[in-house]
C-alpha cells in the first residue's frame, strides 16, 4: 500500500523551495510548497499531508504560532497531528527548545545539507509511524508528556535534559538524546540495530555498522550502568536492544 | 625610613586634614602657654629682687635664735628659704649657661637673671652662684646674711605646667577634630565608592540581558549633595549609552548573521548540485568556513549573556565524555582521562560551548585532543592537551583576545576565525573560572580551565 508520502515545505524563500522541492521529489516524495501561513492552511485543507517542513522565521505569522496551530487543529478526521520538522536559522538552545515546546517533532539548523534534511524527514516519519499499537493510542494525545520518568531518572522532553535521582543534570549529546528518546518510546520492545539506526539517524545500517553499538554503550555510561551487567538497556543476542524499565509520562 | 602613606583616598585626605588641624591647634596652644610663662616671669623679675632683699633685711635684724620662726612668714608660694648652705654638690650641677645639660636653657637664664636682680637690690656680695637641685626642677640660690650665716633660697621656676583639666580639654578637642575629619572625609569619599560599586555591578552581559527584558541596568541613586547628584546623573547617562551600544552591537551581529544564513543556505544547496566532485567539495568547504565565521561572530556577541544562564548541578564526566565521543565519532583522535564524580554547579550551555571550542582548537591546530579531568584544592581542572606546535610564549596571552591570529600561514590555511579562544575566555569568566594556555614541555599546547567547586549553599539550585 506504500503510497508516496506527501511533504509540505513552508519557507518564505521561494528560491530555497525551488532548490529543495526537486531534490525531495527525486528522493521519492510528493512535495507541495507554501511561502506563508495562509498558503500553508490552503494546502492543508485541500489534501492529505504527511509531514510539514516549517521555517521558524516567516513574514506575518511566524513558524512557532503556525506549529502550535497545527498541533491544536487535529480533530476527528486526522488520527494524529501532522508531524512537524522545524527549520531554524539560529542554533541557539532557546529557539530550539521553544520550537520543541510548540510541538515540533525535530528541528534542523540552516544551513543544512540536503542529505541531512532527507535523513531527518525519514527519521521523523518513521518515529511517528513505527510506534507499537499500545503506544500509538497514547501518542494520539496531541502533546508528548512534558517529563518522563524511569527507574531513578527524569527526562525533560522540552529542554531535552536528563536528571539523576539527586537532580544532577547529566548532559547528553544530540545523538545520545535521540537514542534515549527512541528507547523511551518503545519500552520493553526489542529494537534491532537497523530499527534503532533508522529511528535515530534516518539512515539504513550496513552489515558492518557498529555505530549504534557505540552509541548504546555511550548511553549506558550516561545512565551509569555496569557494562558487564546492564539493567536498563539490555542486549538481545542476535536481535538488538531492549529497554527494560517502566516509563511514566508526566504531562505539563 | 619612609613613612607609611595610606593607600586609600579616605586615609590620605583624613590624615592630611587631621594632621594639619592638630598641628595648628597645638601651635596655638603652645604659644598661649609660652606667653603665659613669659608674663609670669616678667612679673617675678619685677618683685622677686625686692622681696628677697626685704627678706634678707628682716633676717639681718632678727636675732639668730628667732630666725627659724620667721622663715615660714617670709616664704611665698613658689619660693622658700632654708637656713643652711647648699649641700656640697658636684661642679657639673652648677648652672653654667654654656654647658646646660639636662637643664633647659630657659631656666638657667632665669636663674642667672634672678641672681642679678637680687644682687642689684641686696648687694652682689650676698648672692652666690645659682645651682640646680639634682633631679628636681628647683633652683637653689645661696645667700649670705649680714653676719655671714648661710641662707638658701629654694625657687620653683614658673614652668610651662598644664593643669590636668587643661590636658583633658586639649584631648577632647583633638578627639573632636578626629571625629569631624573622619565624618567629613567619609561624606566626600563615599559617593566615589558608590560610583565604583555601580560601575562594577554593571558588566556588559547583565546590562544587555536586562535591556532585553525591558529593564535598565544597575543605576546609581541620584541623591546627596549637588556635585554627587551631577556625577550620578552623568554616570547613569553613560551607563545607558553603553547599554544601547551593546544592544545595538548584538542586534547588528544577529541581523548580519541571520541575513547571511539565507544566501548561505541557498548556496549550499546549489553547490551540492555541482557535478565535478573536486569543485563541489571546495565550494562546500568555503561555505562551511563562511558559516563558521557567522556562527562564531554571533557566539562571541552572545557570550555577554552567558552569565544569565541559570546554575545547576552538572555531571562533568558525562558532559566531557559526550564531547570527546562526538569528536572521536567524527574521525578525530580524541581521548578522555580522569574522572570528577562531584557534581559541578555551573552553567551547562556555556561550559559545553567553552569545552567544544578548546577541543576543536586542539584538533584543528594540534591534530589530536586529550582531555584530562583533575581535582584541585579549591575546584576542578579540565585540561585539553594537543601535540601540535604550541604557541610562542610571548603570544600565549594575546591569542585569547578576539580576532587575534598567530601570524603563520599554517593558521590561515586551517581557517580559524580568531574567535574560538576569545569566546572560550569570555565564557570562562562568565563561569567564574580561569582559562590559561601553556606550552607543554614535550611540545604541544595545554589549555587549562580551572573551575570552582560547588558551594554548599547553591547546591540546591536545580533546573526545575
Amino acid at each position: 500500500m506504500e503510497s508516496t508520502d506527501h511533504l509540505l515545505l513552508v519557507d518564505d524563500d521561494r528560491q530555497l523551495l525551488g532548490l529543495l522541492a526537486p531534490y525531495l521529489q527525486d528522493a521519492g516524495y510528493r512535495v507541495s510548497t507554501a511561502s506563508n501561513g495562509p498558503q500553508m492552511r490552503q494546502q492543508l485543507a485541500g489534501q492529505r499531508i504527511d509531514l510539514v517542513v516549517l521555517d521558524l522565521m516567516l513574514p506575518g505569522e511566524d513558524g512557532l504560532s503556525l506549529c502550535r496551530d497545527l498541533r491544536s487543529r487535529h480533530d476527528g478526521k486526522a488520527p494524529a497531528p501532522i508531524p512537524v520538522l522545524m527549520l531554524t536559522a539560529r542554533s541557539e538552545e532557546a529557539d530550539r527548545i521553544l520550537g520543541l515546546e510548540m510541538g515540533a517533532d525535530d528541528y534542523l539548523c540552516k544551513p543544512f545539507a540536503t542529505r541531512e534534511l532527507l535523513a531527518r524527514i525519514r527519521a521523523v516519519l518513521r518515529r511517528t509511524r513505527m510506534l507499537p499499537p499500545n503506544m500509538q493510542a497514547a501518542s494520539a494525545d496531541a502533546r508528548p508528556p512534558r517529563e518522563r520518568r524511569f527507574a531513578d531518572w527524569r527526562v525533560d522532553t522540552v529542554t531535552r535534559q536528563l536528571h539523576d535521582a539527586q537532580g544532577t543534570l547529566v548532559p547528553l549529546t544530540g545523538a545520545e538524546y535521540r537514542l534515549l528518546q527512541v528507547l523511551l518510546d518503545h519500552p520493553q520492545c526489542v529494537l534491532t540495530r537497523d530499527q534503532l539506526l533508522s529511528l535515530t539517524q534516518g539512515r539504513e545500517a550496513d552489515a558492518f555498522d557498529r555505530s549504534i553499538d557505540l552509541l548504546v554503550s555511550r548511553l549506558r555510561r550516561r545512565l551509569r550502568e555496569d557494562p558487564r551487567e546492564p539493567r536498563l538497556i539490555k542486549t538481545v543476542r542476535n536481535g538488538g536492544y531492549v529497554f527494560c524499565a517502566d516509563v511514566e509520562g508526566v504531562t505539563s | 625610613m619612609k613613612l607609611p602613606w595610606p593607600r586609600s583616598l579616605f586615609g590620605r585626605i583624613a590624615l592630611l586634614i587631621f594632621a594639619a588641624l592638630a598641628v595648628a591647634h597645638l601651635l596655638t596652644f603652645g604659644s598661649i602657654l609660652r606667653e603665659r610663662g613669659e608674663l609670669t616671669r616678667n612679673m617675678m623679675m619685677a618683685y622677686l629682687g625686692k622681696d628677697v632683699a626685704t627678706a634678707l633685711a628682716v633676717l639681718d635684724r632678727v636675732p639668730p635664735s628667732e630666725r627659724a620662726e620667721w622663715l615660714p612668714r617670709l616664704a611665698r608660694q613658689n619660693y622658700q628659704y632654708v637656713l643652711a648652705p647648699i649641700d656640697a654638690s658636684p661642679a657639673d650641677a652648677s648652672i653654667n649657661p654654656t654647658a646646660a645639660t639636662s637643664t633647659p636653657g630657659d631656666d638657667s637664664e632665669l636663674a642667672r637673671l634672678l641672681a642679678v636682680a637680687i644682687a642689684g637690690e641686696a648687694g652682689a656680695a650676698r648672692v652666690g652662684q645659682p645651682r640646680r637641685e639634682p633631679g628636681h626642677a628647683q633652683i637653689l640660690l645661696p645667700l649670705r646674711l649680714a653676719d655671714g650665716t648661710a641662707l638658701t633660697l629654694r625657687l620653683q621656676p614658673p614652668g610651662a605646667w598644664v593643669s590636668s583639666g587643661t590636658a583633658l580639654l586639649l584631648g577632647l578637642q583633638l578627639l573632636l577634630l578626629a571625629v569631624a575629619t573622619w565624618w567629613g572625609v567619609r561624606l566626600a569619599v563615599r559617593p566615589l565608592s558608590r560610583l565604583a560599586a555601580a560601575a562594577n555591578a554593571s558588566h556588559a552581559g547583565q546590562a544587555v540581558a536586562l535591556q532585553a527584558k525591558g529593564q535598565p541596568g544597575p543605576r546609581m541613586a541620584e541623591l546627596g549633595p549637588q556635585e554627587v547628584v551631577a556625577a550620578a546623573r552623568a554616570f547613569n547617562a553613560m551607563q545607558q549609552r553603553i547599554e544601547q551600544q551593546l544592544a545595538e552591537r548584538l542586534h547588528l551581529l544577529a541581523a548580519i548573521s541571520h541575513d547571511l544564513q539565507t544566501p548561505i543556505t541557498r548556496l549550499r544547496l546549489r553547490a551540492e548540485q555541482v557535478a565535478e566532485p573536486q569543485l563541489r567539495d571546495k565550494l562546500l568547504a568555503d561555505l562551511q568556513a563562511m558559516q563558521g565565521l557567522v556562527e562564531e561572530g554571533l557566539a562571541y556577541a552572545r557570550t555577554a549573556q552567558a552569565a544569565q544562564e541559570p546554575l545547576q548541578a552538572v555531571d562533568l564526566n558525562a558532559l566531557v565524555d559526550g564531547l570527546v565521543c562526538d569528536a572521536a565519532d567524527a574521525g578525530h583522535d580524541a581521548q578522555l582521562s580522569g574522572r570528577i564524580d562531584t557534581p559541578l554547579i555551573t552553567r551547562v550551555q556555556a561550559l559545553r560551548r567553552l569545552l567544544t571550542n578548546l577541543i576543536d582548537n586542539a584538533l584543528k591546530f594540534g591534530g589530536s585532543a586529550q582531555v584530562l579531568l583533575q581535582h584541585r584544592p579549591h575546584g576542578v581542572q579540565i585540561a585539553v592537551l594537543d601535540c601540535g606546535p604550541g604557541i610562542p610564549d610571548a603570544e600565549l596571552s594575546r591569542v585569547l583576545a578576539p580576532f587575534y591570529r598567530l601570524d603563520s600561514s599554517r593558521s590561515r590555511d586551517t581557517g580559524g576565525t580568531g574567535l574560538g579562544l576569545a569566546i572560550a575566555q569570555q565564557l570562562a569568566m562568565a563561569l567564574g573560572g580561569e582559562l590559561s594556555l601553556h606550552n607543554r614541555p614535550g611540545g604541544g599546547l595545554e589549555a587549562r580551565l580551572a573551575l570552582p567547586l560547588p558551594q554548599p549553599l547553591v547546591a540546591t539550585s536545580n533546573s526545575q
